[in-house]
């Protein structure tokens, strides 16, 4: 044993293991608690500057081999945008229908407008800074108001993923399809109600279904708002197979996600204990 | 404490730029893992003690960017740093392929002992993405331990220099 604290780079190892040990327990603890740790707040701090910049070059460097593309490849864009303008313009017609019908319908019930969320706009600085957690970092932190548990959606409502931590100046998200994620989800069409897990690849289970639960195939998947941390109504993704086990009495379902988290940019982040309309 | 300096620098530098890698570079489902590759690469050049304490720094690092089970990531990341020092006062010599081979097996390691202490629930996956990051760490350590090892001979000849 003396001679193991006699070797000093051996000793340095042992000091520096345990050190980490603690500050992850530490970390663990004041997460639990939803707590902040002074120490990733700091270290937080000194990264954001730096990942704002390497945002911005890597933004500009995108721009800029986008202007150098090929005719041919504008051309292939150009037709494709026609066509989505097509039928955008389309659908937005029918939206404009619906949208009056909900307002008239509204009126008659005498309920509160829509969407009456308090929303912080935010925008990803960067993503996946590990290959075994879809996280991602927002250039919006508590001095915003974004706090530990908010939920995130992106531009068109599609709910994307929950605030794990929130420092001064950022916060990190966690995406549904991470293993860590679980959120309330409620199938739109039946609303038979469950728990969305994410599994750490590009589908999420929705578990603890009834066993007779009316589900099936291209099913639309919605938040639930159970647990009053994620606001109900958020769209999800789509059913994509529904598995039924009759020895142990469960169904669940595989559900594809609406947006891949890869893709999200510009999102909002919902304070938790609010609800659509309240 | 120059030497120091730099790798942290690195390492930051490392941190912010992983952020931000295109999804198109992933191989295998895994893209590099910057942190992990200069933090090999620094250590490859340099001794056990250096290794560990830059491990400890990495971890720290990468540990408060993702934001999640940061204990796990600082003691991977101390004992990666560690062995990659021991590889240099035991194996090695100036082969190119030594860093290469030592940086895929070091990121096996350390991502097994991360995966041993946060089990994920997709196998293949884990399988997948493990060989993407053991290539893609392998090339880009080669690529920073030739730079590292440059700015250390420089450093060797200005402090002969100022010697004499």
């Amino acid at each position: 044993m003396g001679g193991l604290f006699r070797n000093k780079t051996l000793l340095t190892l042992i000091i520096l293991i345990a050190i980490g040990m603690t500050i992850g327990a530490a970390h663990n603890r004041q997460l639990s608690k939803g707590g902040h740790f002074a120490l990733q707040d700091t270290v937080r701090s000194v990264l954001a500057p730096v990942d704002v910049v390497s945002h911005t070059v890597f933004s500009v460097g995108n721009v800029t081999l986008r202007v150098f593309r090929p005719r041919s490849a504008i051309l292939r864009e150009n037709a494709r945008l026609r066509r989505e303008v097509r039928r955008l313009t389309r659908e937005n017609a029918r939206l404009h229908e619906v949208a009056a019908e909900e307002v008239r319908l509204r009126t008659a019930l005498n309920l509160a407008k829509s969407w009456t969320l308090d929303m912080i706009p935010a925008e990803v600085i960067s993503r996946n800074e590990s290959s075994w957690f879809d996280t991602a970092t927002i250039n919006r932190g508590r001095q915003a108001g974004v706090v530990k548990g908010s939920a995130v959606i992106n531009y068109s409502g599609i709910l994307v993923g929950q605030v794990v931590d929130a420092n001064p100046f950022t916060a990190q998200i966690v995406a549904l399809t991470d293993s860590n994620s679980s959120v309330g989800a409620t199938i739109q069409r039946s609303r038979s109600s469950g728990v969305l897990q994410g599994q750490g690849s590009d589908y999420l289970v929705l578990a603890y279904l009834p066993k007779d639960a009316d589900v099936k195939a291209k099913d639309l998947v919605v938040s639930s708002g159970m647990g009053h941390v994620v606001p109900k109504g958020l769209l999800i993704g789509r059913v994509v197979r529904v598995v039924r086990n009759s020895i142990a009495g469960t169904t669940s379902a595989l559900v594809r996600p609406s947006t891949g988290f890869d893709s999200v940019e510009q999102v909002f982040a919902i304070k938790p204990g609010q609800n659509q309309g309240s | 404490m120059k030497r120091y300096f730099g790798a942290i620098i690195g390492l930051i530098i490392a941190a912010g730029v992983q952020g931000n890698l295109p999804s198109s570079m992933a191989l295998l489902g895994a893209k590099p893992d910057l942190i992990l590759v200069v933090l090999i690469a620094y250590s490859l050049a340099e001794d056990p003690e250096f290794g560990a304490t830059i491990g400890f720094i990495a971890g720290l690092i990468n540990g408060c960017v993702v934001g999640l089970n940061l204990g796990s990531f600082i003691v991977t990341r101390t004992m990666t740093g560690f062995f990659a020092g021991m590889v240099s006062t035991r194996l090695f010599g100036d082969n190119p392929i030594v860093p290469m081979f030592s940086a895929m097996w070091l990121t096996l390691a350390c991502e097994g002992l991360f995966l041993l202490a946060n089990p994920m629930p997709d196998f293949g996956f884990v399988v997948r993405t493990l060989a993407g990051k053991c290539i893609y760490n392998g090339i880009f350590t080669l690529i920073v331990y030739a730079f590292v090892k440059h700015l250390n001979t420089h450093r060797k000849i200005r402090m002969a220099n100022a010697r004499l």
